[in-house]
């Protein structure tokens, strides 16, 4: 069995107990004094020091779904690094777990997080591994909060402790409002049959079909790479004016290859996560022109708050590259849940489990989600996807809703 | 329906002819040693990644880089080798576990390497589509099915007419025999691996031409390989090209008469069913009792 791997950015303090050996000088009284007052200014400092917070990370740093947990992580430490230097009198330590994108492992992770005394645990990457981590979480009495738990019944649970600030409501209303804007008349999904794809994929199907648009839906499983075979079926049964490819990474590289190759007669292509990144640019710049992907921000990234270009800073400090859209949503909720955890200390209730309840009475207008609140069931109510498309250039401009858009939309446009 | 049908059993052969590739070198190391090495296709994975640097640091065609990564891998598999030849005792078992930690070092060794990325090439010529009458598949794919039946032509040639062939035969059917022989079974099991670790290589370079790869695929591949090399029957190569031409097909056409969804499923139901019907697989012999 693998050993979970354990990362402290902040080493804490050890101490070991030590017998005096027995003094043969008794120390003289005013020598007592001095060291006395030495010791009392030696201390101060530490004394005078506010509280340290651990809190727990558990999110795939290896496995299937390294990329969008490394990036996940990176954003919740620049939140760290930017509390950290904000508020002098307290520090966050950030406890890391790999989860290795495995469900088991998660619920590993978050028991030895627990184990660790974390006040708190932001995790996740995609609903599969959230759903039991999230439950191990609330055994343990310990809030989660994650940007990777989409699929309905994440807050179906009825768990007091879970929060989220992305959810499939949220992307399907992206795509949905994507398609109706570009005027598509017929989709075929393409989804794979995990978790949050799956209900994405349900979700998007109802509402096409609620606005008069065809769907024709085809199931793939993760771990197929030819998608040639299932791309000549939209090509030459379905026909459709835009197709909708709902995985992560390595599925939207295999299926827009596919594509290249067969050209079905596609109008519009579009993906919700993990797709609208600098990095997918980057490495498939063949692949990626007019495709359309769920972000934040454009690339490159107009920033509106002094919140958001401290971000960028840090980020470019930190990690001498620019970010992407999983770095921004989880800075989000790791900028949220520092500063609850701080309320609920300054209340006296962080021990008294009342970190929930001051999160769920939080809500912040200018995070890179837009507003952020949360409803009973920890559920961020108020998110909806933007959606981007790439130029040819490899930028990416916002292209729906019209309110944050940086550019009007290329339609009908695909890579070939 | 007809043009559905069609491009499914293409796509389906071409897909056929890489999953052989990459169980050309499992199918070898199990018939000469009777040993599962699961570090397999973290070989294969090894030499995509050797591609892909390869690529990336001197903007030349990935296929160039199979002469660079055949040293890298094969010593990865001498490696694996020695590890597995200190095995005294219950080597089938041991080696399997061992192999396992092998496959995992490696695989974590490409990570801390490459980082977790998905990765592909860049390569326009590579994935410029090629029309045969109305059927479509990559250049890439076209070339690697061509050189996975080269490379099934030449290890049938090299496993029958020479010297070191025919010691690998030889260790397989009777370790002691062959010894008293004059052949070296320590000698000739290494050559296995490495010759093993050939194959890899132009797997890996073939599947990194071809499609995605990220740290994770190693383990998927090795299944694969284990399933084809079952399929095949032990020690047999031609069959490991049928076994994985069926896999490709079966595959293929679940995905356009079914699902997509049941791909995995298909494959696993006629492993089953052949094993069922051909217990030794589709080209293995009986052993003979007494």
């Amino acid at each position: 069995m693998t050993r979970l791997k354990t990362r402290e950015l902040h080493a804490p303090i050890a101490t070991t107990a030590r017998e005096c050996a027995p003094r043969r000088r008794a120390v003289r009284p005013s020598l007592r004094g001095a060291l006395a007052a030495a010791l009392a200014v030696a201390l101060a400092p530490a004394l005078a020091h506010g509280t340290e917070w651990r809190v727990g990370v558990e999110l795939p740093l290896t496995g299937a779904l390294a990329q969008a947990g490394t990036e996940m992580y990176r954003g919740i430490q620049v939140a760290a690094d930017i509390y950290n230097r904000r508020h002098p009198q307290d520090k966050i330590t950030l406890v890391a777990i790999d989860d290795e994108s495995n469900p088991a492992k998660a619920v590993a992770a978050v028991e030895q997080l627990a184990s660790q005394h974390v006040v708190a645990i932001a995790g996740a990457a995609n609903s599969n591994c959230a759903g039991p981590a999230s439950e191990a979480a609330s055994k343990a009495g310990l809030v989660y909060v994650t940007s990777g738990g989409t699929s309905d019944d994440m807050v179906t649970r009825g768990l007091k402790n879970f929060f989220r600030v992305s959810n499939t409501p949220g992307y399907t209303s992206g795509m949905v409002g994507l398609f109706d804007s570009l005027g598509v008349k017929s989709v075929a999904i393409v989804y794979s049959t995990k978790d949050a794809t799956s209900d994405l994929a349900r979700q998007l199907d109802t509402a096409l079909k609620a606005k008069g648009v065809k769907t024709m839906l085809h199931a793939y499983d993760p771990s197929i790479s030819d998608f040639k075979p299932l791309i000549n079926k939209v090509k030459l049964q379905d026909k459709p004016d835009a197709m909708a490819m709902l995985g992560y990474e390595n599925d939207y590289v295999g299926i827009l290859r596919a594509a290249r190759v067969l050209k079905p007669d596609l109008k519009a292509i579009a993906a919700p996560w993990a797709f609208a990144s600098p990095k997918m640019a980057q490495s498939f710049p063949d692949l990626v022109p007019n495709v359309y992907g769920a972000t934040v921000l454009s690339s490159p990234a107009d920033y509106r708050s002094a919140d958001q270009r401290d971000f960028s800073d840090a980020y470019q400090r930190l990690f001498k590259t620019t970010s992407n859209y999983q770095s921004q949503t989880s800075f989000v909720y790791a900028q949220l849940l520092f500063d609850a955890i701080a309320k609920a200390q300054k209340a006296g209730t962080l021990d008294k489990g009342g970190l929930a309840d001051t999160l769920r009475a939080t809500q912040r207008d200018d995070t890179f989600l837009g507003k952020v609140s949360f409803d009973a069931r920890g559920d961020n109510t108020n998110y909806v996807a933007h959606m981007g498309q790439f130029s040819r250039d490899g930028k990416l401009a916002l292209v729906w809703p019209a309110n944050y858009a940086t550019a009007k939309p290329v339609y009908p446009g695909v890579p070939w | 329906m007809a043009d559905l049908l069609l491009q499914s059993l293409y796509s389906g052969v071409l897909v056929g002819g890489a999953y052989a590739l990459v169980a050309l070198g499992l199918a070898l190391v199990f018939g000469s040693m009777r040993i599962i090495n699961l570090a397999h296709g973290e070989l294969v994975l090894l030499a995509a990644y050797i591609a892909y640097t390869f690529e990336t640091k001197l903007g030349l065609n990935p296929v160039f880089a199979i002469p660079v990564a055949i040293p890298v891998v094969c010593a990865a598999a001498a490696a694996a080798w020695y590890l597995v030849s200190r095995i005294k005792r219950d080597r089938e078992l041991n080696s399997l576990i061992l192999t396992y930690g092998i496959g995992i070092v490696l695989t974590n060794g490409v990570l801390l390497g490459w980082g977790a990325d998905v990765r592909s090439t860049g390569n326009a010529w590579l994935q410029d589509s090629v029309m045969l009458g109305n059927l479509l598949s990559m250049r890439s794919e076209v070339l690697s099915f061509g050189i996975s039946v080269a490379l099934m032509l030449a290890l049938w040639w090299w496993l029958s007419r020479s010297w070191y062939g025919r010691a690998v035969r030889a260790i397989s059917s009777n370790r002691d025999a062959a010894r008293l022989m004059g052949i070296d079974p320590r000698k000739t099991e290494l050559i296995s691996f490495v010759v093993a670790g050939l194959l890899a290589s132009c797997a890996g370079v073939s599947i990194y031409a071809s499609s995605a790869i990220q740290p994770s695929i190693g383990e998927a591949l090795t299944v694969k390989a284990f399933i084809i090399t079952v399929l095949a029957g032990v020690g047999s190569i031609p069959g490991v090209l049928a076994g994985a031409l069926l896999l490709g097909i079966a595959e293929a056409l679940t995905v356009t008469l079914a699902s997509s969804a049941l791909q995995e499923l298909a494959g696993m139901l006629l492993f089953l069913l052949v094993l069922y019907v051909l217990p030794n697989g589709l080209f293995g012999v009986a052993k003979r009792r007494g």
